[in-house]
């Protein structure tokens, strides 16, 4: 079971990755939507956290293909943008967590799979 | 009637047309004084009595010396002497801003008209005499004004973008409080985590720290302070400010920035340049954003004796319609925002002595705006 962060911002990312393996998970970083398409792809049991406001391919997209997939991931989007911009980004969409930041810790553990 | 007529002839009673002439002197709004060539007073009228808080009686017959402040009254005698000699005119018939001097020692500017007349007495010098102190305090006034409306377009564009720069603010937070909660965690389950709790507390600081420049940067933006001058290279200004203005953008823009080669200085309001340079490159975003790959230039040329920023962005261009209308204050065509951006910037361009021009391309091409500024002539000149 792996945990991919897509996040943009260095240390949002380096910070995040840091509490997820001092909670026990492992974790790849990406930096962008592109990097994590070039790797293995996450499976049924993996979480991924992606970031709405991604440079290149958007979060949201990236967060329709995931949800897509025929074994989806969970998929938890984490996001320092207005509600009105997540709403617009996130029409249809149904990740199984939406976090607003600055993040909690505890709320993102309680949404991925224990470790 | 006394008050004009020179000491000797006091008492003579004045002809019809030396009273008329002295009830015009007397209606004068504006000060009139008339001299001999020896600078003494002759006539002191009405208006000079107000102006300068003393009586003819006194100041008839005194040199005129009287009126000035040291520094022109050392020099006055001689600049009569050498008209009288020489005949060439420093002041007569071209009037000046001199200083004058009120009888209660304040010195206060005034506009000084010099006129010369050949009488049966010898040469005298007829001075007509404005207070500028009213035009000076509508001219402060106004200026004052005007800086305030700069500041307020600062603050507006500030504020518009208020949602963005808290967005850019959240991202060292929320870094800050993970790295925080991965110290606490760690520390109320008994985990030793000695080894990496310098480095990991050397990154959160390093997170306040971003923030910090975050905040900063925006104090230094809206912060009202008196309009300056300082003699500075253009393009470090230039970068800062499209910092600024990239603060929270969602990054799906290309800047192509190419900065000048060699560039003279130039000698400027730094912040009202930076605000000119915001308000330009928000607009580049905003016209770039509808088509596939946005992209702006900004580049920074010499230009015979200017220096011309240009930001060209590779949207719709201008439609003709909004063209006359463009640099007008409250005719934007915006949504939001007061409409102020374009009208403040040319001001802004036009204090310093330059312009602010537009492209408006069209047909495939993008707007194009050009600042251009005046080169500082020499980099200790100003301070």
């Amino acid at each position: 079971m792996r945990v991919h962060v897509v996040e943009d911002d260095a240390g949002v990312s380096d910070s995040l990755a840091l509490i997820l393996r001092n909670i026990g998970h492992s974790v790849v970083s990406h930096r962008d939507a592109e990097s994590l398409f070039k790797g293995p792809l996450p499976e049924a049991g993996d979480a991924v956290i992606v970031d709405l406001s991604l440079p290149g391919i958007s979060g949201a997209h990236l967060v329709r293909w995931l949800l897509n997939l025929a074994a989806p991931p969970r998929v938890v989007v984490i996001t320092g943008q207005s509600q009105g911009f997540i709403d617009h980004q996130l029409r249809g969409l149904v990740p199984d967590g939406v976090m607003r930041k600055p993040l909690d810790v505890d709320a993102i553990a309680g949404v991925l799979p224990a470790p | 009637m006394k008050d004009f007529a020179p000491p000797a002839e006091a008492l003579r009673p004045p002809t019809v047309s030396e009273a008329r002439l002295l009830s015009v002197l007397d209606t004068a709004a504006d000060g009139i004084i008339v001299i001999d060539e020896h600078a003494r007073i002759l006539i002191f009228n009405k208006a000079c009595e107000t102006m300068f808080g003393l009586s003819a009686a006194e100041a008839v017959g005194q040199n005129v010396k009287l009126v000035m402040p040291t520094q022109y009254a050392r020099d006055h005698d001689a600049y009569v002497g050498s008209y009288i000699s020489t005949g060439v005119k420093k002041i007569i018939g071209i009037g000046r801003e001199v200083q004058g001097l009120h009888a209660d020692g304040t010195v206060f500017p005034l506009e000084l008209s010099v006129g010369e007349a050949a009488t049966p007495d010898g040469r005298q010098f007829i001075g007509i005499l404005r207070d500028l102190r009213p035009r000076k305090e509508s001219e402060q006034r106004l200026a004052d004004l005007q800086s305030e409306l700069v500041h307020l377009a600062r603050v507006s564009a500030i504020d518009e973008m208020g949602a963005a720069i808290a967005h850019e603010l959240n991202q060292p937070l929320t870094a800050l409080m993970l790295y925080l909660q991965a110290i606490r965690r760690a520390h109320s389950r008994g985990v030793d985590i000695v080894t990496v709790l310098g480095d990991i507390l050397d990154k959160a600081a390093g997170e306040a720290e971003r923030a910090g420049h975050i905040i900063q940067r925006m104090r230094q933006f809206v912060e009202k302070r008196d309009p300056e001058r300082h003699v500075r290279p253009l393009d470090p200004l230039i970068d800062e400010a499209i910092d600024l203005t990239l603060l929270g953008q969602r990054h799906r823009i290309r800047i192509d920035r190419q900065p000048g080669v060699d560039l003279p200085p130039v000698s400027v309001d730094p912040v009202q340049i930076q605000q000119i340079v915001v308000n330009l490159v928000r607009n580049a975003i905003e016209a770039a954003a509808g088509v596939a790959d946005p992209a702006i230039r900004i580049r920074t040329r010499a230009s015979e004796s200017s220096v011309v920023l240009e930001v060209q962005d590779n949207g719709p261009g201008i439609a003709p319609e909004a063209l006359p209308k463009l640099f007008e204050a409250f005719a934007s065509s915006k949504r939001r925002g007061m409409g102020l951006g374009l009208a403040i910037s040319r001001t802004i361009a036009q204090n310093h002595g330059g312009d602010l021009l537009v492209d408006p391309g069209g047909n495939g091409s993008g707007a194009c705006f050009s600042l251009v500024l005046p080169a500082a002539a020499m980099p200790d000149e100003v301070g």
